[in-house]
């Protein structure tokens, strides 16, 4: 029964391929490539993964080896991504790279990606934090992906900005000034809004990644951890939204476009003067400040202190799809690819902080690098292996990725549009009841 | 006539003694088989691929919204036409027609408007003729992509450039993205400026065919440049004209790629409050982000409807328009008749052939045309 739906499903989506000219071909099967003859291995990943100069250099160790990457700008056109070929049943790579925010999603289709365990995964999984691999298991207890980045957050700043309101500069001043270990969010607002008493300026780009934080940083986000949906009657997150609305209502938040911040000359000009940073987003940082002719002199740091507590968000994981033809050459790939060393160079190049034990110790990591200069010589790795402590990465459901962008998402712009709190919540909770709960 | 009869002379075969068919050779029976066989042949591929590409798919996507189907795991269980019913009382899938056809009348009205007014600076006796034909086609070469990418960073709030020209001579800046009628105004923007060439050409290519010496004895009546536009050019390209409109409805009707990219970085496809998610964006959100195959498929069918009815509505309003000219053609050409009877009759008294002519003229007409 089961296979014969597959079967009608891979039809039609053969058939959608087809009229959107998008089927992807892989290479043909052969037995082990060679220099002369080698397999091309297809990779897809998405924002900054810093994986590009490894590619070479597994390419030049494994002369059989050819290696096709994309590179996909967001997480969520990722998932578009992934999901049309899913359905299609035709054109995903050898090695796709699976953001934890849509992992739910892979995990109904779980049996569609290889179980790693047949390639040793079981032989090296206590090379990540526990919590890594137990993501990546599915209720079966297959292993279905290699662990590349954990997403600890901490918090950046502008120390420029910062001096012209009177406030510390130096990062451990800047630390200690949030509250240090005992951060809270109301220390936060009540921070911005001298801030802004002082200059007259925004404090954040915009409220909703303020509100992905705090979603993140919970034991329990949407669903509870038996999968169950808790939104509604759940105090925690209605207390969180207030004290985000009390933020916009003071003029805290800049009201940026996520993910565009005019190019990146909102991080130049000046519009806020504090950002939510997971070690991924320090790389999307840099690269925005550049995009706008910036340097390291616009004046962004990192500060080992994060509100709330210690957060989580986002990494990735590299699966290796069953449609792969080359399934033992892919895992052998994803396999080096999230070893300590590899982990470690990318996390030079992107700051996607390593999930791998090893690697979070490793030189490279604790030491300085291109980023680190680029944030004010900060320590980034030390920092960062402080932030992910007594993190612990909750339970994703099955429709999370929706909630967080078309239930949540509108109504934390709307916040920074100066529609009151409540009337904000009511309207996310009318669209979870349309969107997710009677869909 | 023959067909009537023929039967007749075969039905008594049966009874009467058979009589040996005429043994045909191999050459023969392939000569036959290639009359009677091969046209079919020769129209198949079309068929064939139709019934590829068009018709199978458009009956699975029926089956897939009988079903609630989901993108990933596959079909679910049968739920009829629950799916249409749901989408109907859906409040997104109403905002996603309102926004299609208000997006529709802001780009077809005042994109036919510029056309006709191109097409008929065109048709004058311009210096470099084909250089001006092809640049209004220009736009028409550039992918729908690229005209976003560069309309979306012209158009962002805050550090766009039209912002920015509003914001140095003292204006508001407008909220593009956010705001529900800005926001059709750009998408609009996008679609006029890729297609107003394109149709001013077609257009041209309808005033070009209007005959010079209309133009010219009503130039001795008298009648200047713009009664000539209104009373002759206008008219006579009245069947483009109808080719035009209906292509830009069902354009307009299926418009996703303007609005999908124009704020490629917002969660919610078209807008976080959806303020411009046309109905195929709609769509494609509810089969890709929210899995639900099934109910997309039902919206797929029901703009698949709303699209046959434009179609339908246009076709009336061709047709009457068609038979307004017809009835002209017809009144002008009794008279002319009447005239050359009238004309005959002096001469002979019998005028052979008037009748089935006088028969036969409207055929003729709607034949010309």
């Amino acid at each position: 029964m089961k296979l014969s739906r597959r079967t009608t499903a891979a039809t039609a989506a053969a058939l959608a391929a087809i009229a959107l000219g998008a089927a992807g071909c892989s290479a043909s099967g052969s037995a082990a490539g060679t220099a002369d003859d080698p397999i091309t291995l297809t990779v897809t990943t998405f924002g900054t993964m810093g994986l590009d100069d490894l590619y070479t250099e597994y390419e030049s160790e494994n002369p059989g080896i050819k290696i096709e990457a994309t590179n996909i700008d967001t997480g969520g056109n990722a998932k578009t991504d992934w999901q049309t070929k899913q359905a299609a049943g035709a054109g995903l790579p050898d090695v796709q790279a699976v953001e934890e925010g849509w992992l739910s999603a892979v995990m109904q289709v779980s049996d569609q990606f290889t179980d790693l365990s047949d390639y040793g995964a079981k032989d090296i999984s206590d090379q990540w934090v526990d919590w890594k691999v137990k993501q990546a298991t599915d209720s079966n207890g297959r292993i279905i992906g290699y662990g590349t980045d954990i997403g600890p957050e901490g918090l950046c700043y502008n120390s420029t900005l910062f001096a012209e309101a009177g406030l510390p500069t130096d990062r451990d001043e800047v630390a200690a000034l949030f509250g240090g270990d005992d951060a809270t969010w109301a220390d936060y607002f009540a921070l911005g809004e001298k801030y802004h008493a002082a200059t007259g300026k925004a404090w954040y780009d915009q409220s909703g990644f303020i509100w992905n934080a705090m979603v993140n940083q919970q034991p329990e986000g949407y669903y509870t951890s038996d999968g169950e949906l808790n939104i509604e009657d759940n105090s925690d997150l209605k207390e969180l939204w207030g004290e985000l609305a009390g933020g916009a209502a003071a003029g805290l938040s800049s009201g940026q476009t996520q993910w565009d911040w005019g190019k990146g000359k909102a991080f130049t000009d000046g519009s806020f003067a504090t950002f939510v940073c997971p070690g991924w987003m320090l790389g999307v940082v840099k690269g925005q400040v550049e995009a706008a002719g910036g340097d390291a002199t616009t004046g962004w740091d990192f500060a080992n202190v994060f509100p709330g507590g210690p957060a989580n968000w986002g990494g990735t994981f590299l699966t290796v799809p069953t449609q792969s033809k080359h399934p033992k050459e892919a895992a052998a790939l994803a396999e080096w690819l999230t070893e300590a060393k590899q982990q470690a160079a990318a996390f030079t190049v992107a700051g996607t902080f390593p999930s791998n034990i090893e690697a979070q110790s490793d030189p490279a990591v604790t030491g300085t690098n291109d980023l680190a200069t680029f944030f004010n010589d900060a320590p980034l790795g030390t920092i960062l292996a402080e932030r992910s402590k007594g993190v612990v990465a909750q339970y994703k459901g099955p429709d999370d990725s929706v909630i967080q962008e078309q239930v949540f998402g509108p109504s934390a712009l709307s916040l920074d549009s100066g529609t009151d709190g409540q009337a904000a919540w009511d309207n996310a909770i009318g669209l979870l009841d349309q969107l997710v709960v009677n869909k | 006539m023959t067909a009537t009869i023929t039967p007749q002379v075969t039905s008594p075969k049966p009874d009467a003694a058979p009589r040996p068919a005429p043994k045909r050779t191999f050459r023969q029976r392939l000569n036959r088989w290639d009359v009677k066989y091969s046209p079919y042949a020769y129209v198949a591929p079309f068929f064939i691929l139709f019934g590829l590409v068009g018709l199978f798919p458009l009956g699975y996507t029926f089956v897939v919204s009988l079903n609630n189907w989901n993108l990933l795991t596959g079909p679910g269980e049968w739920v009829g036409l629950g799916n249409f019913a749901a989408e109907l009382s859906d409040p997104f899938f109403w905002n996603s027609l309102f926004n299609t056809v208000s997006i529709f009348f802001l780009s077809a009205v005042p994109q036919l408007i510029a056309a006709v007014f191109i097409a008929a600076v065109l048709d004058q006796n311009l210096r470099a003729k084909t250089f001006w034909r092809m640049s209004v086609l220009i736009p028409y070469v550039v992918t729908p992509v690229a005209v976003t990418l560069i309309f979306s960073s012209a158009f962002s709030e805050k550090y766009g450039l039209i912002n920015n020209i509003l914001e140095a001579v003292n204006l508001d800046p407008v909220m593009w993205k956010t705001d529900v009628f800005p926001s059709h105004i750009a998408i609009a923007t996008m679609v006029n400026w890729r297609w107003t060439g394109y149709n001013a050409l077609i257009l041209l290519a309808a005033m070009q065919a209007v005959p010079r010496d209309i133009h010219e004895s009503a130039a001795l009546d008298g009648a200047g440049q713009f009664r000539r536009f209104f009373s002759i050019t206008l008219p006579s390209i009245r069947p483009t004209m109808i080719f035009v409109i209906i292509t830009a409805t069902i354009g307009g009707l299926q418009i996703f790629t303007e609005p999908k990219l124009f704020n490629p970085t917002v969660s919610t496809p078209g807008g976080n409050d959806r303020q411009y998610q046309t109905t195929v964006l709609y769509l494609w959100d509810l089969a890709f982000n929210r899995q639900s195959f099934g109910k997309a498929s039902a919206v797929a069918w029901l703009l698949f409807l709303l699209i046959v009815l434009f179609g339908v509505l246009n076709f009336l309003i061709s047709r009457r328009i068609a038979s307004t000219e017809a009835r002209v053609v017809k009144r002008r050409s009794a008279k002319a008749l009447a005239r050359s009877r009238a004309e005959a009759e002096l001469t002979s008294g019998f005028v052979p052939g008037v009748e089935p002519q006088l028969a036969d003229h409207p055929h003729h007409t709607e034949e010309n045309r």
